[in-house]
């Protein structure tokens, strides 16, 4: 599981689904952490394209709103009910049940040029990005 | 810049931001968690960033209560006053705290902010022979808030557990350093504010943070649990609330401005000669809300008619489990505030969508633990 996820700069990972061409798309560990006390999550709409670095959701937390990005251009498939009722998934199972929302990959390569789990853990590790703002 | 309690705050695992040029933990936790412990235990904050100022001479009292709205001359000494400091034209340059400590001596705390800007403006009003020290640079401020800051102080500072609300001391701590100490805070709940040198001020913190913490689950909290904490009792934030374009009224803060004390500065702009509010119609004035559904306004957010008119702006706005629902503090349209106020719907633009929200008077949270208040001033 973990070899076939990738990540982005803006700390979204996204993994294949069950059905080919359509994958998976979450926060990562570290972005949860960073965002803490999710109040709710603003998902999108099934059936909405969306291009690369598109905002496709928005996380409420206390401190602030987190834009979601579409890691790759697409198409939504699905989203995920269960964070209508408990957005705190998000920070207990981020790469489960946490899952955000489905989509159907408009151009797959696309999803080649995003980071493996060892370049992402050095972008952490060089100080990548830092989604709280002061 | 970093302040004395950094390196504690690092090894507490404080996620630091800047605030106003200075680097302090947005929170260690989770800014709800921080919360909850200060309503129902104990919490402690770095308010280092503060500003503390002394002024000293013949009559210091008399001249500091002619620079402020609210009156100090009332107050008995060993009180601490809420109150403005004022332009000509009635906005707000800041808002404070004074400590009266007699007629030779008044401490004043202001925000982070504003801090050389009022020494400034303060000097500069001061008659000769009255002297205003800066005691900031290099201090610590300490808040320890919460229904069981008692029970941590009767095992670190048992002597100041007599103070009444709002009552104020200067001692020495450790038989040290003179701190400046109130039972104040920002928070809503019981607590103690203490300021004074960095070298005893460290190890002051040290022991409340480990005798709080094996006493009264007491945490380290952020600047995002102290935030969110001041906007559920509706109390202000100079640069959001508060700022020199608009008055102490524009406010909603009444309370801070007395209409039977003498002359000071900016009295002619807010008030008529026979002490009734000067209010300028053209100005918004401040009201409270709270959003139906879902949605967390933020500073900035517009505020909509039903029909969509545009009638004033969010200054500070989150979400607490407390309230139920995001809820905020609003610059209004006098006009819309009248209809609002009697129970007019009103809209909040949040990332495009229109959310009908309420007004909602503050407090949006009423802790109902009250402490002990002293004799009236």
């Amino acid at each position: 599981m973990t070899e076939t996820r990738r990540y982005t700069r803006t700390h979204e990972w996204v993994a294949p689904a069950d059905v080919p061409g359509e994958w998976n798309v979450g926060i990562t560990d570290f972005a949860q952490k960073e965002v803490t006390d999710v109040v709710f999550v603003e998902l999108p709409k099934v059936g909405r394209t969306l291009p690369r670095g598109g905002e496709a959701a928005i996380i409420e937390s206390v401190k602030a709103a987190f834009s979601i990005y579409a890691p790759a251009s697409g198409t939504i498939v699905a989203v995920n009910p269960d964070l209508e009722s408990d957005p705190g998934l998000l920070n207990r199972d981020p790469y489960g049940k946490g899952w955000i929302f489905r989509f159907k990959a408009g151009h797959p390569e696309e999803i080649n040029d995003l980071m493996d789990e060892g370049a992402y853990a050095k972008f952490l590790k060089d100080g990548g990005g830092h989604p709280e703002h002061g | 810049m970093t302040l004395p309690l950094h390196n504690v705050h690092l090894r507490e695992g404080g996620h630091m931001v800047d605030f106003h040029g200075f680097d302090l933990p947005v929170r260690f936790s989770s800014i709800l968690e921080e919360c909850r412990r200060v309503r129902e235990q104990a919490g402690v904050f770095d308010i280092s960033h503060m500003g503390h100022f002394v002024v000293r001479g013949k009559d210091a009292l008399g001249a500091v209560d002619r620079l402020i709205t609210s009156d100090l001359e009332k107050v008995p000494s060993g009180k601490a006053l809420y109150g403005h400091l004022l332009n000509d034209a009635g906005g707000v340059i800041d808002d404070i705290m004074a400590y009266h400590f007699g007629r030779e001596r008044v401490d004043l705390v202001v925000n982070a902010s504003n801090r050389e800007e009022d020494a400034g403006w303060i000097r500069k009003h001061l008659p000769a022979g009255i002297l205003l020290e800066d005691c900031s640079p290099g201090h610590v401020g300490i808040a320890l808030q919460g229904p069981g800051a008692v029970r941590v102080l009767e095992d670190v500072l048992p002597g100041v557990l007599d103070m009444r609300r709002r009552e104020t001391r200067l001692l020495r701590i450790d038989g040290a350093d003179e701190f400046l100490v109130g039972r104040t805070g920002y928070t809503g709940e019981d607590g103690w504010e203490f300021f004074g040198p960095a070298g005893t001020g460290v190890s002051f913190y040290e022991k409340l943070l480990s005798v709080g913490k094996k006493k009264e689950n007491l945490v380290p909290c952020g600047l995002g649990a102290r935030d969110l904490l001041r906007l559920e009792m509706g109390y202000p934030l100079y640069g959001q609330e508060l700022g020199p374009a608009l008055s102490p009224f524009d406010a909603g803060l009444d309370f801070a401005v007395s209409r039977t004390k003498g002359e000071f500065v900016g009295r002619s702009a807010i008030l008529e000669i026979g002490g009734n509010p000067r209010i300028d119609p053209t100005h918004p004035v401040l009201g409270g809300f709270v959003v139906e559904g879902r949605g967390i306004p933020r500073t900035g957010c517009e505020i909509e008619t039903t029909d969509g008119i545009h009638v004033g702006e969010v200054t500070s706005g989150g979400f607490s489990p407390r309230v139920g629902s995001g809820f905020g503090l609003a610059y209004l349209d006098r006009k819309f505030f009248g209809s609002f106020k009697a129970g007019a719907e009103g809209r909040v633009r949040v990332h495009g969508n229109s959310l009908p929200i309420r007004y909602r008077a503050w407090p949006f949270f009423s802790s109902g633990r009250p402490v002990p208040s002293g004799p009236a001033p």
